[in-house]
Formats: C-alpha cells, sequence, structure tokens
C-alpha cells in the first residue's frame, strides 16, 4: 500500500471541510441517521479515490452527485437484504427525518408525494439544497438545459397538483379586478 | 417569477435549522477522515468508468445487449435495451401486478434524450434487475421517438419494465403516473 501524497491528502481535507456540513443535511433529509452515517462515510470514500476528477471550482454539486449515487446503491442493497431475510410490508427504505408536519402545509406535502419520484428530488434539491438548474446537472448527471427543463416541469407538475386556491394566490383571481387588487396591496 | 413555491418548499426542509451535524473538526470526524485518507489510491490513474457501479456489466449481460450505445456526463455503463418489435409481450398479457413483478427489469427513469432511434433514460429508481445509472433504448428504424404508443418526451418520467433486454409495454411501461407508480412499489416491494 502506497500512502497517499500530502498535497492529495491537504486537497481532500480542504474538500472535506467544505462538504461535511452539506453532505450530512443532505443524506439526513433522505434516510435515517444510521444509514445516513454509512452513506456519509461511504461518499466521502468514493471522493478520496475520484478526487482527480472533482470540479475545481464549484465541487459541491458534483459531491451530491456522488452521494446520490451513493444513496441509491446504499438503498438497492438494503432491499435485496431485506428481501432475502424478510417478507415483511413494504417499507424498504427507512423514513428520512419528518418533514413539514409541524409546519401545518399538508397540501404541498400531498401535492409533492403525488408527483413522480424524479420531479420530487429535483425540487427537493432545489429548495432543501438551493441548487439553481445550472447546479442541478452534475448532480443528475443532466445537461444544464436538461436539468432546467426538468425543474421547469415539476414546478408546472406541482403546482397543477396543488388546490388551485394554492397556486399563487394573485392568479386565482380573475382579470382586471386582479390588477387592481395587487396594486392596492403592494406591501402584502 | 415569483419563487413562492420555493419558499413554502423550503419550509417543509427538515434540516433547515436548528438540527445540527457533526462538525468536521471533532475526534471522530478527524477519525473519519483518517481512516479514508489511509485507503489505497491509484493516484492520477483515475479510471472513470469501471470503478462506479461494478454490477452495472452484470446486468448489460442479464438483458442482453443489443447495442454498445454509450452516454456521456453520467456514471457506470449505461444499460441498453431494445424498444424491439417482436418481443414477447406484444401480444399483450392482461396487466396485473402479479405479472408485473415478474418482468426481470424495472425501473423508473427520466427522458435526457430522444434522437429519433434512441431513448437516453437517467434512471431514478430501480425496482428490479439493475444498477446502472443510465438507460439507452433504442427503437427500431422508423418508431421514431414512439415506441409501443409511448410518447417519450425529455425531461418526463417513465416506468420502465424489460424482458430479454426488450421493453415491455401493454401497460407494463409508461409514463410515470401515481397509479403506475402505485403498481410498480407494490409489485417489486418484495
Amino acid at each position: 500500500m502506497r500512502p497517499a501524497g500530502s498535497d492529495r491528502r491537504r486537497r481532500f481535507e480542504a474538500l472535506a471541510e467544505m462538504v461535511f456540513d452539506p453532505l450530512q443535511r443532505y443524506l439526513r433529509r433522505r434516510l435515517g441517521p444510521e444509514d445516513a452515517a454509512d452513506v456519509f462515510s461511504d461518499t466521502l470514500l468514493v471522493i478520496w479515490r475520484r478526487l482527480d476528477e472533482v470540479p475545481a471550482g464549484d465541487p459541491l454539486p458534483w459531491c451530491y452527485g456522488v452521494a446520490r449515487r451513493t444513496m441509491a446503491n446504499h438503498r438497492r442493497g438494503r432491499r435485496r437484504h431485506l428481501q432475502l431475510v424478510t417478507r415483511l410490508e413494504a417499507e424498504p427504505v427507512p423514513p428520512p427525518v419528518e418533514a413539514g408536519v409541524e409546519d401545518g402545509d399538508p397540501e404541498l406535502i400531498e401535492a409533492l408525494e403525488r408527483l413522480p419520484s424524479a420531479d420530487q428530488e429535483i425540487l427537493r434539491l432545489w429548495a432543501w439544497e438551493g441548487l439553481e438548474p445550472r447546479e442541478l446537472g452534475p448532480v443528475l448527471g443532466l445537461t444544464v438545459n436538461a436539468a432546467t427543463i426538468r425543474l421547469s416541469r415539476a414546478r408546472k407538475k406541482l403546482a397543477a397538483a396543488l388546490p388551485s386556491r394554492d397556486i399563487g394566490q394573485d392568479r386565482a383571481v380573475s382579470g382586471q379586478e386582479s390588477v387592481r387588487h395587487t396594486e392596492e396591496q403592494q406591501d402584502d | 417569477m415569483t419563487d413562492e413555491m420555493r419558499d413554502r418548499l423550503t419550509r417543509l426542509d427538515p434540516m433547515r435549522q436548528g438540527v445540527s451535524t457533526e462538525s468536521v473538526a471533532t475526534p471522530s470526524s478527524r477519525k473519519l477522515l483518517e481512516d479514508i485518507m489511509s485507503t489505497h489510491v491509484e493516484e492520477s490513474t483515475a479510471p472513470r468508468t469501471t470503478r462506479w457501479l461494478p454490477a452495472a456489466a452484470v446486468v448489460v449481460v442479464v438483458a442482453g445487449v443489443i447495442g454498445a450505445l454509450t452516454l456521456g456526463g453520467g456514471s457506470g455503463e449505461p444499460l441498453s435495451l431494445s424498444a424491439g418489435v417482436d418481443n414477447s409481450m406484444t401480444s399483450c398479457i392482461q396487466f396485473s401486478e402479479e405479472v408485473l413483478a415478474k418482468m426481470p427489469v424495472a425501473f423508473e427513469g427520466t427522458v435526457t434524450s430522444a434522437d429519433g432511434e434512441t431513448i437516453g433514460l437517467e434512471v431514478d429508481h430501480w425496482f428490479k434487475g439493475g444498477d446502472a445509472s443510465q438507460v439507452v433504448i433504442n427503437a427500431p428504424a422508423g418508431m421514431e421517438a414512439l415506441i409501443g404508443g409511448i410518447p417519450f418526451e425529455v425531461g418526463e418520467s417513465y416506468l420502465i419494465t424489460a424482458n430479454d433486454g426488450t421493453v415491455n409495454y401493454c401497460g407494463f411501461s409508461g409514463v410515470s403516473t401515481p397509479e403506475l407508480r402505485g403498481s410498480f412499489e407494490a409489485a417489486f416491494a418484495g
């Protein structure tokens, strides 16, 4: 075994410092604590091995992409394990941190859950990880163009899945009346 | 454009505030990083595709390789499937979750390219029979982007099953709807 060079160690440590918190948050949003910890260390290991491929300018989206694929492998492995060991009722994935219950937005949660999982995920990446379309590409393995299209579609689907009164209140009010209404209430 | 929707979604974030993560400076974090940095690595050789998802190669063999197409930008070898014209399912067995559960390959994916004869999908979820992060469906000439009655559109999600490397239709593959996904989840829950 050849010890890694000090330059490589320095680069990894600097990167680890940058991604340590956001990657933990990313995984805890989607996995239970034990699985998140396992996937987190596996993700860091992959990043260490592929350090030469890390984009210089903005490494975090690339690292999210590694975490995403590591998590997908982990879930598949877990599901296979469950299939072998038990035929308990379908709960292949441990519940992630419970979201939104205390926030009183059940309509949004329900609308989100009705979307295809790919749409849900791109919306989470956009809102929770705060990624813009150009950053979503490296996470999802898409071109910026494709990521932009997917995000846009997902937003439309979510808006359509919400009860109509929830889709931007100004649009629910009709025609000219809405213009006057908006002008009068500018500081709302 | 208002970002009211983004704000509302952000308020659902379970990790938005007050939930701490482990600092990079704690002894256990330092130990984790040291353990990782002590693992052997082939510096500078950086094989791009062979290290990631080793199971993908097996899947390609199981599903039957129709073409050796590759997509750039992703990781691992994409799984190639044929859109087929003459597959065993085209006589349309009536859809049931029981039949669905017997499909050896099942995944949910998003179309990233549809250029006439090939459809590229990024896999969002494997239900069964694969590990590849990308799948290419080769449409026979003349079928264009309309395969088995499924209009593949870039950015749209689909639920796909395949048998012997060929996509199944007759309701066993299609646009990802809550109903179809519910059937997939039930059929492949184990």
